[in-house]
């Protein structure tokens, strides 16, 4: 088969960008919600086997066995999604593009598909081995901790392809800049706190579903009351009514902890993103510049208030959960949680402020006030990357890092009563979970549309042309027509 | 005269002891210094804070050494360093040992912190030592830094210019620091001299007048840990206990009360010969481990300084690759480094005030989220700067 066959037999299927690109983002983002949840909820489920194990409790037994049933109940349509992706949607609809990035990153792909097989071999044996290995336990979490390694490894392995069409720079000729281009180490933080933070949110919407679930009659049971009686028959010496009741009461509280534990872990690890974003933001903006702006001052930067507006209502939404939690239970400073939400949704305003309300720099240079404040100038001593924002943002950490200290001192001192939560601070929890679910959609979106133009960044456009002639894509550069 | 003459040899310096101790008190002295009490348990972590003075003599001899050698002028700083690594037969060898063992001393400082912290053995009585301790850790990385422009080639010319150039940043009083520090408005002569004097005088004159006064506050207060019980026994006459455990403590101890906790460990050892023996094997192996790093790697030397390069890209030392990429990551707006000096102000200002801050008298970790956290978040922040440094200084 000579060149031009072989390049005519990668034509794509006809469609459109758009519908092609709609099917990419489709598929594509309900496979990366499912992906990033069984990553990063591997590593709670391996800190929970640790927990159970140090400290005897059952909570987190229980915890860790249902996100194992959950991996592999999630894990099918996963593959699934992702099978469909590759060889209907890349290589049907973007052809020449996938196999130019195969060939590119073709050892990177083989690795990860490697990591899948050591995913499968795990994840199954847990599974059939759950019971049986409880009286192993150190194995049991041994292999929890393999599969958080395989799991983020196989995560690393998808950043450098990721992070490789958005930064080439030099990757396609050489392995270890591919590997390690400008934008991979970042984004594999960003996403590993966020794939941790994600299941944390799972875990608050899942804990907070059955909550209210289980209290829609009822409401919640009082943190000292005994449960409600109903005897109708005994079984032995306790009667049926309550045994049921206490079992309900019983779910009740575990899934309440279970809410706890997942919004800690949801708001906490949020915090770190706004550090972790804004490098990546600025290893962007010094790597691929076009990229940078149509996300900031572009495009997409109406799309990036909403994201920012989402990052602003999970510490928003955290707090007045911690609010909720505190005040029920009597703790003391409770009513610093109700301050601290109300600072951060005036901080989530001001971030949100779209960029051409505040004069950018280039704008302050032209009238000559490019001097401090203190000079009669306009310049922001928080700076000029998004006049303002950079001051919210590091507001909301600051604050979003003192509700969370304050909730977790409460809890460490024992003044969070179990039982006590209330239904309002499960509906608080429920939307997190909504909240960061549609964060990674939007980031998503952002992501894949900042390249435009392009698909691999400055090398293949988004109509399949090869424009870099430097010595990329070596085998298809001979193959053009 | 003649009777002592003639007396044997081992009376004779037994008598000459007896003088000499008789005017100094050198035996009560080592009696104190070897047989005081210390905990039971967590040795082998205490063992760093000896590990951490052992590695600032070795700086102290190696810098001696050095010393002999070095020029500090513009003219000569780089011949008298590139005189010692062609032609002196040791000269690479100690300028290995004084670069890895700074590397190694930060490192092991950084270490002997963090073991503080989370045993937050910085609470009452003990707040002056994590004062001194903390104050002494900046020393150190004053050192650090004005040790790597001393050699005066490209990299530390440049990085003369670069930190020098830190505190013009500052409103009002910035631009008159940069020219202390530069002697002058650009890098030069006065410079270099400048940061010799800071490096061998002012720096080490505050660092072992400090390091004094954190022996002494040691030595006062006794070693702390976590993992110590010090609450009493429950169900128990807590009065009894106590008075049984103060008949029982051992110099630096009887116990200080706090609250209802105590600050002495229930279980003591003498100092010599038990941890005596940590601390010279863990400082044996930290040296070892620097000799044989020193003799590979040895110190790197560039080029001549040249002020009219453009190419030059100078790169920060491993441990200034947090606050470099903190300083990339800030706007390009001049004013941002208010908000630099700020936020890195303000985290040394609470490192050093933390026994002031955490006043609770919880010390386990777990029982402690409101310095934890906070310091979980910065410790994040540290390192995730520190990886992004090494990323960017790669894709250069």
């Amino acid at each position: 088969m000579n060149a031009h066959l072989l390049l005519d037999s990668l034509s794509p299927v006809s469609g459109s960008i758009l519908t092609n690109g709609v099917v990419v983002a489709v598929v594509i983002l309900l496979h990366i919600q499912i992906a990033t949840f069984i990553t990063g909820s591997t590593t709670l489920a391996a800190v929970s086997e640790a927990i159970s194990m140090a400290r005897g409790d059952d909570r987190h037994e229980r915890l860790g066995h249902m996100l194992l049933k959950s991996w592999v109940y999630l894990f099918g349509f996963g593959s699934a999604t992702a099978i469909f992706f590759v060889v209907f949607v890349l290589s049907g609809l973007w052809a020449i593009f996938w196999t130019a990035l195969q060939q590119i990153t073709f050892w990177v792909l083989v690795f990860e598909a490697a990591m899948f097989l050591v995913e499968i071999a795990l994840v199954y044996s847990m599974y059939a081995n759950w019971e049986r290995l409880r009286a192993h336990r150190r194995a049991r979490l041994g292999l929890l901790v393999l599969l958080t390694i395989t799991l983020w490894w196989q995560m690393f392995l998808i950043d450098v392809v990721a992070s490789f069409m958005l930064t080439p720079n030099g990757g396609d000729v050489n392995l270890l800049n591919q590997v390690l281009n400008p934008t991979q180490l970042p984004l594999t933080i960003h996403r590993t706190i966020g794939n941790l933070a994600w299941s944390g949110a799972v875990l608050a919407f899942v804990g907070a579903f059955n909550y209210l679930r289980l209290t829609r009659r009822s409401g919640a049971p009082q943190p000292d009351a005994p449960a409600a009686m109903r005897p109708l028959r005994s079984v032995g010496a306790m009667a049926v009514g309550h045994l049921e009741a206490e079992r309900r009461r019983t779910e009740i509280l575990h899934w309440e902890w279970v809410t706890q534990w997942g919004v800690l872990w949801a708001v906490a690890l949020t915090l770190l993103q706004p550090w972790v974003g804004y490098s990546y933001a600025k290893e962007i903006q010094l790597h691929a510049y076009s990229a940078w702006y149509t996300m900031m001052f572009g495009d997409l930067s109406n799309v990036f208030l909403l994201q920012i507006f989402l990052l602003g209502s999970v510490f928003v939404l955290g707090s007045l959960y911690f609010w909720r939690r505190m005040n029920r239970s009597g703790a003391p400073r409770a009513r610093r949680q109700l301050f601290l939400a109300i600072v951060l949704i005036l901080l989530t305003l001001l971030a949100v402020q779209p960029a051409w309300f505040a004069p950018t720099y280039a704008d302050t240079v032209a009238a000559g006030l490019n001097r401090p404040w203190w000079q009669g100038g306009l310049l922001n001593p928080i700076g000029n990357f998004i006049p303002f924002k950079a001051s919210a943002l590091i507001g909301m950490v600051l604050f979003g890092l003192w509700s969370v200290t304050s909730y977790a001192t409460a809890l460490s001192r024992g003044h969070i009563k179990p039982g006590g939560s209330g239904r309002g601070a499960q509906r608080a929890a429920l939307l997190l979970g909504v909240v960061i679910s549609m964060m990674m959609l939007v980031m998503g979106v952002i992501r894949e549309h900042s390249r435009q133009p392009y698909l691999i960044n400055g090398e293949i456009t988004l109509h399949q042309q090869i424009t870099n002639t430097a010595p990329s894509v070596p085998s298809l550069q001979q193959s053009q027509p | 005269m003649s009777s002592w003459l003639t007396r044997p040899i081992t009376t004779r310096l037994r008598a000459g002891m007896e003088w000499f101790d008789d005017r100094t008190g050198a035996t009560e002295l080592l009696h104190k210094g070897l047989y005081e009490a210390v905990p039971k348990k967590g040795g082998w972590a205490y063992a760093l804070g000896s590990a951490t003075l052992a590695l600032i003599l070795l700086q102290l001899f190696t810098g001696i050494f050095l010393l002999l050698d070095y020029v500090p002028s513009v003219n000569e700083a780089y011949n008298s360093l590139d005189y010692l690594r062609s032609s002196d037969a040791f000269g690479a060898w100690v300028r290995g040992l004084h670069l890895w063992g700074s590397y190694t001393l930060i490192f092991v400082i950084g270490l002997h912190m963090l073991r503080t912290f989370l045993s937050a053995s910085y609470k009452r009585p003990r707040e002056l030592n994590w004062v001194s301790g903390a104050v002494l850790f900046f020393l150190v990385l004053g050192l650090a830094i004005t040790g790597a422009m001393l050699p005066w080639d490209q990299a530390a010319y440049w990085t003369s210019v670069v930190v020098t150039n830190i505190p013009h940043y500052i409103p009002f009083i910035g631009d008159g620091i940069r020219k202390l520090l530069r002697g002058g408005d650009f890098v030069g002569p006065i410079t270099l001299t400048r940061t010799f004097a800071i490096h061998v005088w002012v720096l080490p004159f505050l660092m072992f007048s400090l390091i004094g006064a954190h022996l002494y506050l040691l030595r006062r207060h006794g070693e702390f840990g976590a993992w110590v019980n010090y609450d009493t026994d429950p169900g128990e006459d807590e009065e009894k206990q106590i008075g049984e455990r103060i008949r029982h403590a051992e110099p630096p101890y009887p116990a200080k009360r706090i609250g209802r906790r105590y600050a002495a460990p229930r279980e003591t050892v003498p100092f010599f010969p038990n941890q005596l023996f940590k601390d010279v094997a863990l400082s044996t192996v930290l040296v070892a481990v620097i000799f044989v790093m020193g003799l590979i790697s040895g110190a790197p030397l560039d080029g001549p300084s040249n002020p009219a390069t453009l190419s030059y890209v100078p790169t920060p030392e491993w441990f200034f690759l947090p606050l470099d990429q903190f300083l990339v990551v800030a706007p390009t707006n001049p004013l941002i480094a208010i908000a630099i000096f700020g936020v890195i102000g303000l985290g040394a200002a609470l490192m050093v005030l933390l026994p002031f801050i955490d006043r609770s008298p919880e010390r386990r970790p777990l029982r402690r989220p409101e310095v934890i956290i906070p310091a979980l978040f910065m410790a994040f922040t540290v390192i995730f700067f520190a990886v992004l440094g090494i990323n960017r200084l790669y894709n250069l």
